[in-house]
């Protein structure tokens, strides 16, 4: 009988202890607000990591990025930088309209893509535009560009988010081929600008 | 008494620690592995099977991508399974920018190339996994770490007049059975 009582606990222990382990591992590694907590914060916008796809990535790093973007690039091929707040500090809304402005970076091509933070998907949108790439973008001839975020139709470089409030949303840049004097000064890069215009 | 309360008491607590910590590093570990086991079968009934090529043919945003995907790099993909053998991949790069990248089950990026780093604009790769016989088989051999995993063409297009020649690209690439002609 006694042999029994302390079988039975010790099964309902490990039964408790596996299935909160569980659910509390499936939690942080899926949190939508802590998928970045191991990026590298490289200025109030940025964040960077270089151990996508990357051998060296700590577990948690590993599923996180196999859960929220899967199959990116190791850092010898190309990097990427992810914005959720302006140059404020504050998260980035679907019903303000942002001013994102950059400067040329030295590599062989770079894109802007910007995602809902809640689906982890594109902006469904009636102008099918979720990216501006380095070839399509309009160019000051200083070779500056300005991409225009916001819920409406922007007069130049649109990049479309949603009308629904209080929806947060993220920039990805994705830079390809990144030249030797662009490696060397990784992460801290001329990054673009986000500002906040309207709210 | 109270010494044995306080053994069961100690036991029950490192009983729960450890499976606690276990079960923890399962889950983390086994996450990624399970996701690629997801887009394989995705890839492979897009496909029609294992070791063979998939292409998204559409430029821009697409509501079955992948979470985060980039809209503006066009995806050939291949889920691959080299418990029978080697797997053939051959065709043609594509200038703007092309690279092939192979993951591993666990998700880890292992091999990733692109089309400034090739001698010539054809590309004939093996993957093969370690101590599989590819003595009798031309082409580049890529070993992989796992007998099961993801191979990702990427192709740029700046916008939607680059489709023509990248379906074209795509339609020229072999991914199958390193014995059979490619």
């Amino acid at each position: 009988m006694k042999f029994l009582i302390i079988t039975l606990g010790a099964a309902a222990i490990i039964a408790a202890s596996f299935f909160g382990a569980r659910a509390l591992t499936v939690k942080r590694i899926t949190d939508q607000n802590s998928i970045f907590d191991t990026f590298e914060q490289v200025d109030a916008v940025w964040l960077y990591s270089d151990m996508i796809g990357a051998a060296a990535a700590s577990n948690v790093e590993r599923a996180r990025v196999a859960i929220g973007g899967p199959l990116g690039l190791s850092a010898k091929e190309a990097v990427y930088f992810v914005a959720t707040k302006d140059d404020q500090g504050a998260a980035l809304q679907s019903q303000c309209t942002y001013r994102v402005t950059g400067q040329p970076i030295d590599t062989r091509w770079w894109s802007l893509t910007l995602y809902d933070s809640i689906t982890q998907h594109y902006v469904p949108n009636d102008v099918n535009r979720s990216s501006w790439n380095s070839v399509s973008i309009p160019r000051s001839d200083s070779g500056e560009w300005i991409v225009n975020v916001a819920p409406e139709p922007q007069a130049t470089a649109w990049l479309p988010t949603q009308s629904a409030p209080e929806q947060g949303f993220e920039l990805m840049l994705r830079v390809y081929n990144p030249s030797a004097a662009t490696r060397a000064i990784l992460p801290n890069i001329e990054l673009p600008k986000v500002e906040r215009v309207s709210c | 008494m109270l010494n044995r309360g306080l053994f069961y008491l100690i036991a029950a607590i490192g009983l729960a620690a450890v499976t606690f910590l276990v079960t923890r590093h399962l889950v983390i570990q086994q996450a990624p592995v399970k996701v690629m086991s997801t887009i394989e079968a995705r890839i492979a009934t897009g496909a029609g099977g294992w070791n063979a090529c998939f292409h998204n043919q559409v430029y821009g945003p697409r509501a079955n991508a992948a979470r985060r995907a980039n809209p503006d790099s066009i995806i050939s993909s291949m889920a691959y399974d080299l418990s029978d053998g080697p797997v053939r991949i051959s065709g043609e790069t594509w200038p703007r920018y092309w690279s092939i990248s192979f993951y591993q089950q666990n998700s880890d990026n292992f091999f990733v190339m692109n089309d400034r780093e090739m001698a010539e604009q054809r590309f004939d790769f093996i993957l093969a996994m370690g101590g599989q016989d590819t003595s009798t088989l031309n082409g580049t051999l890529i070993v992989s770490p796992t007998a099961k995993g993801i191979m990702l063409i990427r192709r740029f297009a700046a916008d939607a007049s680059d489709m023509p020649g990248i379906i074209a690209n795509q339609e020229a690439l072999f991914c199958g059975p390193a014995n059979a002609d490619g």
